[in-house]
């Protein structure tokens, strides 16, 4: 066991974790923090989606001894979050979620997206969500959510 | 999906991480990204006991440019070359390359030594970087030493690094001027290529280089293909065609009909971008 | 049923979705984000041998406590399962095999440990000693005499042959034009981005066994596993939790989900089982696998005059419980003529065991393979008579004046016009601009093609639909108990189950409608065996159909009760009572709502003298016609295709379709959105393939290929309103609709754009190899 402390969500966790330990499994395991979801494991659905030190990372392929003393967002950190907040609005009315299960990965990498490249184009979008898999919707509507928040933060 | 137990450790120097490695004998593995190794030890198909994090050795950050050449630090990630975050000697070959890497959150962590080390047939830096000519640096416990890209990958997950070695990057060499092409053929977006082309033609008189992955092997010059261009201005199809083909007797010699298709399609399609730019 | 006169337009609207916050904010509840006290997680030792006998279990050293075989498990009772026909051959399907192995990923024994990963320490170590069997793979070739059988005593490996025929197809043996060709709709997987999983503990208060299951029908999972498990159905509460994703997957009894419910009832504290991606892969439900050998009679004038085939659907190693394989085998014949006014019909069909993963329903159950072989030989048909495809489907295409009608297949076509659908994609895509374009040629080197495909979706169908594929369980009805809070407010229980579909809001705007409230002010409560009435569940694009009629009934019960209260609180005659915008009127006067139910509730004593005390309603619905009613729809794309490559772009994608009345046409638009996107995948993408030794080469989201963003194009879509007959306000269901066309469509434009050379492209899905591969040998050249 190794004893890591990680900053997750604006908060210092301490955590005694296994070497062969997930980010995402401490996450959720150790920190009952079920926001991030486990769709694959191994890196390809985006299911998992965080943001580690300011950038989006598969939590899934991720030791959670390699990120001791990182800096950990999660879709329950972004509540209050300005950016968030609109793109969940945008997620809400353009119907972009049907499970719901793909929808805080597809949130984190929209995010991440938007802030990057604050005028997207509808083939970067596309582009940039591959590996985010999203087996209701078809990506339409999540395609056009994100860009029409990346619009309205422009215009904010 | 989760890997056996194994043990960790991250060591403060690189001496210290290539003596760990020296005393596992084998049975250890650095990891960096762990893009790739993470997720063949989920599946438990890999005996590694024991992980040595060099993710934090300040030697495989570095970046450096002495403007002959450009020193680029194992551990940087595709990302932080696909948004141009370093100083680029290839005329935008490499932060196009990476941007075509697998997907966005991979590419945040997944490093540019890490793919090469690996050596997967199928990676996108090793071709890219024998193209551009690049030498691969490297500590062990002898000490330090350089190859070419080309010599360093020898097959399909093999390299000619030693149980104890470690990537520490690569030396690109700085051309005044060049063109360049890439071309990639996969099942979906962010894919593992099932053929990829790189073609690079610098002004300064070196001889053209095609570069093919995704062969049952490693990464390849296609010698044949850069004669080929360096006596021809106008690509002719059919001439080009054959040309590739008997090159890929020698690199691809399992090709079956459809990968030779592929294979064509790339080189051509990467030098074509290449001469019309 | 609205006995009020002032709807308050909540049919129709495209009221945004209830259920979005918690998944936005990350706080839904899925399976697997069930905490209990002392759970631990289970492991499967799974079989890496596609057919061998089972020779002995062998469990580590000082851990056998840890290890479950199928004689730990206790006694479970096997469960017949597919049809209750005598030439079906129903074996069992053990949660736990012990003496024979059939598939790669057959579950064998069952681990436990603190972790998922020191369960998985200790799966590792079991030791599987088996005497390999000679493995069966191929579909066609199973039935080769010669083969040996998966199951001892069958006489060859099907678990039922059958014919399915109408008119006399013997009578078109003389046709002019008969166009004979073979397709193939490869296996798939179902890959909801949430796997299966299941948590289950002894609660010893309330003296059951409580399951939490990812599944699509928790009342018929619990009738099943209750006999499984010998447990009076009393003590078995199963639970659905947030489900992300099943389409059709989650909907039958796994051999995981008896072993962890059995071992919760033997160790005393929470036990949890999460399928990982890899199990998905190989041991979740697989679809399609149909094999086609078809051929078309036709006059030259493109008049089809009858249809005969023969069809193979690979049903995996055992059947499942309930419905098993012979469903796919059945609906896939019966819809082979399509939308289509042929009269003649012979299909030979065969529903074979293989050494693979058992095949299941997904989202379009049979009719994706179907459609892709009927449009195809369509196409074909329309190119070797040299006619333009388009106009080949309008001669023979069902009009709206021949409605209703019944297919060859035996369909009961309801409502609708087909081929003015079919005009308006060929208008949606400019089809002359796309053709100029074609004709032009691409800079790039890329073709480009034009397909089409036309398809129906039965959905709604109940009783007589059911009893006539001999379904063991029924799904005739579904209920919905409708209850008014003391403060007006509502909750309704209902027996289907909600996993993306925005029944939690659809439901509430049909009970708005009903009650004259908001829909804000109703909560839709679903997949609790202990807190709502029984169901079916929600599949077969039934739950709109089946679950809004029984809302809506139990609703107008309730409102006929508000609206006697309000009455009598208004001192108005009944009839002058209407109920709208949270209120009872009757002229200028009104009383609200909340107030009916304030007195209804704990205000007995102002009630009239005639009326008991409560707001509570039952209800049951099936549609007064339970063959079912048909949506329909054309599907249209243009495609780029890389010749040398195979690399197919969708460039457009039109839908021009009619589901009836639209209860919410932004949730209908997301489900034709992504049912299309599933059939693209189906189309060029996913695949389950095994080696000839049975193994399966497909574990990994890496060889396992799942469309994403930029593999799906943007949609057009074009809705016509033909209101159903007999459903409740005239909808139709139409959540798998989406789904059928794309493979046959995408085809379809292939061969369009190679239709010079005529390269064929009868085999799903068409990878960049398989497309490239046809382009080569029709062009005689191999590198």
């Amino acid at each position: 066991m190794n004893a890591i402390v990680l900053n997750v969500n604006g908060r210092s966790a301490s955590c005694n974790v296994e070497q062969r330990d997930s980010l995402l499994e401490v996450l959720r395991e150790h920190l009952d923090l079920t926001g991030t979801h486990v769709g694959c494991e191994h890196g390809a659905c985006g299911a998992c989606t965080v943001s580690m030190d300011g950038v989006a990372v598969r939590s899934c392929v991720v030791l959670a001894v390699m990120s001791d003393g990182r800096r950990i967002e999660t879709i329950e950190g972004t509540r209050s979050d300005r950016v968030m907040n609109v793109i969940r609005r945008h997620f809400h009315e353009k119907h972009a979620v049907q499970c719901g299960f793909c929808t805080p990965g597809m949130l984190m990498m929209a995010r991440d997206i938007i802030c990057r490249h604050p005028e997207p184009s509808e083939t970067l979008i596309r582009e940039q969500l591959s590996g985010q898999i999203c087996r209701c919707t078809g990506y339409a509507n999540i395609v056009t959510a994100i860009r029409s928040a990346a619009e309205e933060m422009r215009q904010a | 999906m989760k890997p056996a137990a194994f043990e960790y450790s991250r060591p403060d120097t690189l001496s210290d991480a290539i003596r760990l490695l020296a005393e596992a004998d084998g049975s250890a593995a650095p990891i960096c990204g762990g893009q790739s190794l993470l997720v063949l030890m989920g599946l438990r198909l890999t005996m590694i006991e024991r992980l040595v994090d060099i993710s934090r050795l300040p030697e495989l950050g570095e970046i450096r440019d002495d403007g002959r050449d450009v020193f680029i630090g194992a551990s940087t990630t595709h990302a932080a070359i696909e948004d141009g975050l370093i100083p680029d000697p290839s005329a935008g070959l490499m932060p196009r390359i990476a941007g075509k890497i697998a997907y966005r959150a991979i590419r945040n962590l997944g490093t540019i030594g890490g793919s090469v080390a690996l050596a997967d047939p199928a990676a996108d830096w090793p071709a890219c970087l024998i193209a551009l000519d690049a030498e691969v640096s490297i500590a062990g416990p002898d000490g330090q030493r350089q190859a070419s890209v080309a010599d360093f990958v020898t097959g399909a997950y093999e390299t000619i690094l030693a149980p104890a070695e470690i990537v520490l990057g690569f030396h690109i060499p700085r051309c005044a001027s060049m063109r360049w092409g890439t071309s990639k053929v996969s099942r979906k977006s962010g894919a593992f290529a099932d053929s990829m082309a790189v073609f690079v033609e610098a002004d300064d008189g070196a001889a053209p280089r095609a570069v093919l992955a995704g062969t049952s092997s490693h990464a390849c010059l296609l010698p044949g293909v850069g004669r080929y261009a360096s006596e021809h201005r106008t690509l002719d199809k059919v001439e080009l065609r054959a040309v590739i083909l008997q090159d890929l007797t020698d690199v691809a010699p399992d090709a079956d009909d459809y990968q030779r298709r592929c294979h064509v399609a790339t080189v051509s399609r990467a030098m074509a971008e290449a001469r019309q730019s | 049923m609205s006995h009020h006169d002032e709807p308050d337009g909540w049919i129709g609207r495209s009221l945004l979705r209830k259920e979005d916050n918690r998944h936005l904010l990350g706080a839904s509840t899925f399976v697997g984000d069930i905490r209990m006290p002392g759970m631990q997680d289970i492991a499967f030792v799974r079989s890496g041998s596609a057919h061998a006998r089972v020779v002995d279990i062998e469990k580590p050293a000082g851990l056998e406590q840890r290890v479950y075989t199928l004689a730990d498990l206790g006694p479970i009772w096997s469960l017949d399962s597919g049809p209750e026909m005598a030439s079906f051959r129903s074996v069992p399907y053990p949660p736990l095999a012990s003496d024979r192995v059939r598939f790669v990923g057959q579950t064998v024994a069952a681990c436990m440990a603190p972790t998922r990963a020191e369960a998985e320490d200790i799966a590792q170590q079991v030791v599987l000693n088996v005497n390999e069997l000679p493995v069966v793979i191929d579909t066609v070739d199973s039935l080769k005499p010669g083969t040996g059988t998966l199951f001892d005593g069958w006489t060859d490996n099907a678990f039922v042959h059958a014919t399915i025929a109408g008119g006399d197809i013997a009578s078109v043996a003389g046709a002019p034009v008969q166009l004979r060709r073979q397709f193939k709709m490869n296996r798939q997987s179902v890959a909801p981005l949430e796997t299966r999983g299941i948590v289950a503990w002894w609660d010893y208060r309330l003296d059951e066994l409580v399951v939490y299951i990812s599944n699509q029908g928790p009342h018929v999972l619990r009738h099943g596993l209750a006999q499984t498990l010998g447990l009076p159905e009393h003590k078995l509460r199963v639970i659905a939790p947030d489900v992300g994703g099943g389409f059709g997957s989650k909907n039958r009894l796994m051999p995981e989900d008896i072993t962890v419910a059995a071992i919760a009832m033997k160790c005393g504290h929470p036990v949890r089982w999460i399928e990982d991606r890899r199990e998905h892969l190989i041991s979740g439900v697989q679809a399609r696998e149909h094999y086609y050998d078809l051929t078309l009679y036709a006059e030259r004038n493109g008049r089809i005059l009858g249809l005969k085939g023969e069809l193979f659907v690979d049903a995996g190693a055992y059947s499942l419980w309930p419905s098993g394989p012979f469903m796919e085998s059945s609906m896939a014949a019966r819809n082979l003529p399509g939308p289509y006014r042929i009269e003649h019909l012979h299909v030979e069909t065969h529903t074979v065991a293989t050494n693979k993963a058992p095949l299941g329903p997904y989202r379009g159950v049979a009719r994706p393979g179907a459609c892709f072989a009927i449009e195809r030989a369509i196409d074909e048909l329309a190119h070797e008579l040299g006619m333009d495809p388009v106009e080949l489907r309008r001669i023979n295409l069902v009009r709206a004046v021949d409605m209703p009608f019944e297919t060859i297949g035996g369909l009961s076509l309801d409502t609708g016009d087909y081929p003015v659908a079919l005009e308006a994609v060929v208008e949606m895509l400019d089809i002359p601009a796309v053709r100029a374009r074609q004709a032009r040629g691409e800079k790039d080197g890329r073709r480009i093609g034009i397909g089409f495909a036309v398809y129906t979706e039965q959905s709604g169908h109940g009783t007589i639909e059911w009893t006539k594929r001999k379904s063991r369980v029924v799904p005739g009805y579904e209920s919905a108990t409708v209850r008014m809070l003391p403060d007006g407010t509502v909750h309704i229980a209902v027996g289907i189950l909600n996993h993306g579909q925005g029944l939690e809001t659809t439901l509430a705007q049909v009970a708005a409608h009903e009650l004259g409230i908001d829909p804000s002010q109703i909560s839709i409560r679903h997949g609790d065996t202990g807190t709502t009435p029984f169901g079916f569940g929600t599949f077969a694009s039934r739950s709109m159909v089946f679950s809004g009629g029984a809302v809506a009934k139990a609703s107008a019960l309730l409102a006929d009760k508000v609206r006697r209260i309000g009455a009598h609180l208004l001192q108005a005659p009944l009839k002058a009572v209407t109920i709208s915008a949270g209120a009872a009127h009757a002229g200028r006067a009104s009383v609200p709502i909340g107030e009916i139910a304030r007195v209804a509730n704990i205000r007995p004593e102002m009630l009239p003298p005639d009326v008991s005390p409560g707001l509570e309603a039952t209800a049951t619905y099936e549609p007064p016609d339970s063959g079912g009613v048909y949506s329909y729809g054309v599907h249209a794309t243009v495609i780029a295709v890389d010749p040398e490559t195979g690399v197919v772009e969708l460039l457009q994608y039109a839908v021009a379709e009619d589901c009836g009345t639209m209860i919410n046409p932004m949730i209908v638009d997301g489900q034709i959105m992504g049912g299309v996107a599933q059939g693209i995948g189906t189309a060029l993408y996913e695949e389950s393939r095994y080696d000839e030794s049975g193994e399966p080469l497909a574990t990994t989201f890496g060889d396992y290929v799942m469309p994403c963003a930029p593999e799906i194009p943007s949609f057009q879509i074009k809705h016509f309103v033909t209101s159903a007959r007999n459903t409740l306000h005239g909808i139709k269901g139409m959540g798998e609709g989406g789904a059928i066309a794309p493979p046959a469509a995408i085809a379809n434009a292939l061969a369009d754009a190679f239709r010079d050379i005529g390269a064929a492209f009868n085999e799903t899905p068409l990878t960049p190899r398989r497309v490239s591969d046809a382009v080569a040998r029709a062009q005689g050249d191999a590198a």
